[in-house]
């Protein structure tokens, strides 16, 4: 069952200074199933970010609909309340709170009581590898440990559904590796449906059940289902990347 | 009651530490100081008393000078602003809410900016015959426009990043103001208490010397109509002191609430 629907969707931004428009999302339209891990790829700047902010209900599309778990994000702004977990290209913690307060202020919008939102913010933590570094203050953290606090603060609140904005991107591969592989785990067991949104193949071809690419403007030039038998043979990833990048040389 | 833990000991001193730190003056400032006061010193014994006083008769001089009006101009100091920080702050989400309001509102605080503090001192005086609410006016009016400016671009500036973080968490709007926007304007709020601090202590004392009857601008107008330069330069370091003390409780607050800086 399909718990997020794109139809016809389209995203048209006026510039600041000239009456001059750009179109971000031009028709797309696609299915994400529950349990589904979908990966989007697509150029930088091809509208995957503004897909997500959509997505989420930051932003109000231009046309088209997209529905969450059965109701319109934007429009339901409210509806779906801790239903939805998100983790951005930048950890994009507050600088004042220390990590457990971090990881758990999705579970205090939430309200949650106080000893539970301790509970789950220091399990995710410690599942996370972070277990000595609760009280630390971002300042104190490395870039991969911080986005390990994001990737918890996200997960703390156990959304349906979660979604990476290039989460990994600005990491070093060893980190990186790392962490898609704890996210994934977390995943599965978890039984989360999860959009991950990335412009790099590899990534994508390793995180997801299905790869979606992401035309410029954001439009869907095709969709590849992912063998999971496929990620463990490198010249089968490779073969599969390649035809990823004909499809979006090609556009 | 019982006593603190170790821990609790070690706490309390890294914030005592940290305050410190914060006002503490240097090696150079303490050289530099002295330098000053015997320079200062040695003209005393080579001009007359009236010109440059020496030491000895200025502290003498502070021994003598009355502590009420000192209490007079705290106090005024303290309730302006006050006062002017909850105007500000109420000013600043206003127009952080309603860019029509802002719009309004903002011509008014800068053409209120514009006018020369001299030129307040002297309306407040022309339309005002209580003392007091002369004095308060002249402040609020001075540092009010300082706090709401200081607190607008905090709230301004608070990064669209973390704006979309905690609204993907879908916050009511209680909650958005109190988990982001409160704390992220702190510092900004505590390097603004500071400005106004120094600002409201300066023009309380021309306030005070043009048009009042009390507290220590209008002690230094006795003064200098009696041509105690031994008294003026007693108020002088008084009001330093005075600037000084205030900035201990502002950095002992910014110790406790930015140690994520540290």
């Amino acid at each position: 069952m399909a718990i997020i629907r794109v139809d016809a969707l389209r995203k048209i931004y006026a510039q600041a200074n000239t009456s001059a428009k750009v179109m971000a999302i031009d028709n797309l339209t696609f299915d994400i199933e529950e349990h589904e891990i979908t990966s989007i790829v697509g150029q930088t700047g091809c509208g995957k970010s503004t897909f997500l902010n959509i997505l989420m209900g930051l932003e109000k599309p231009t046309s088209g609909r997209l529905i969450v778990d059965g109701v319109a994000p934007y429009e339901d702004f409210n509806s779906l309340r801790g239903k939805m977990g998100i983790v951005f290209q930048q950890d994009r913690l507050l600088p004042w709170r220390r990590a457990i307060d971090n990881a758990k202020i999705g579970l205090e919008v939430l309200a949650y009581p106080p000893e539970e939102q301790i509970k789950r913010a220091t399990e995710w933590l410690s599942k996370l590898g972070l277990a000595n570094f609760l009280n630390a203050y971002p300042s104190e953290l490395s870039g991969g440990m911080r986005q390990r606090v994001a990737l918890a603060r996200a997960l703390c609140i156990d959304p349906k559904i979660i979604l990476l904005d290039e989460a990994f991107g600005h990491l070093d591969e060893v980190t990186a590796r790392k962490l898609r592989k704890d996210f994934l785990e977390l995943v599965y067991s978890t039984k989360k449906t999860a959009v991950f949104v990335t412009h790099q193949l590899d990534e994508a071809i390793e995180i997801g059940d299905r790869i979606i690419v992401f035309g410029k403007p954001a439009k869907v030039l095709a969709e590849i289902r992912v063998d999971p038998s496929i990620k463990e043979d490198q010249s089968k990833i490779q073969k599969m990347r390649q035809e990823i990048q004909q499809i979006l040389d090609r556009n | 009651m019982s006593k603190p833990s170790e821990e609790e000991w070690s706490k309390t001193e890294s914030l005592a530490s940290r305050t410190w730190s914060r006002i503490k003056i240097g090696k150079e400032a303490i050289i530099s100081l002295i330098i000053f006061g015997v320079a200062w010193q040695i003209v005393s014994f080579f001009t007359p008393s009236y010109i440059v006083p020496g030491w000895q008769v200025i502290f003498g001089k502070m021994l003598t000078l009355q502590p009420n009006q000192i209490y007079v101009t705290v106090g005024r100091v303290i309730l302006s602003l006050v006062v002017s920080f909850a105007l500000g702050v109420l000013g600043a989400v206003i127009m952080y809410l309603s860019k029509k309001l802002e719009n309004y509102i903002s011509p008014l605080v800068k053409l209120i900016m514009a006018v020369p503090v001299i030129c307040w001192i002297l309306f407040a005086v022309l339309w005002f015959s209580a003392v007091e609410f002369r004095i308060f006016f002249i402040l609020v009016i001075v540092c009010c426009p300082v706090f709401l400016i200081d607190i607008l671009d905090a709230l301004k500036g608070v990064p669209k990043d973390l704006r979309d973080m905690i609204l993907s968490f879908r916050p009511t709007k209680t909650q958005y103001i109190r988990k982001l926007l409160l704390p992220a304007i702190v510092p900004a709020v505590l390097t603004s208490w500071k400005i106004n601090l120094s600002l409201a202590i300066r023009v309380v004392t021309i306030a005070e010397l043009v048009g009042a009857v009390s507290g220590i601008g209008f002690a230094l107008n006795i003064a200098q109509a009696n041509f105690s330069v031994a008294e003026v330069f007693a108020w002088t370091i008084v009001l330093i002191i005075i600037l000084l003390a205030a900035q201990v409780p502002v950095s002992w607050v910014e110790s406790k609430a930015l140690r994520w800086r540290i």
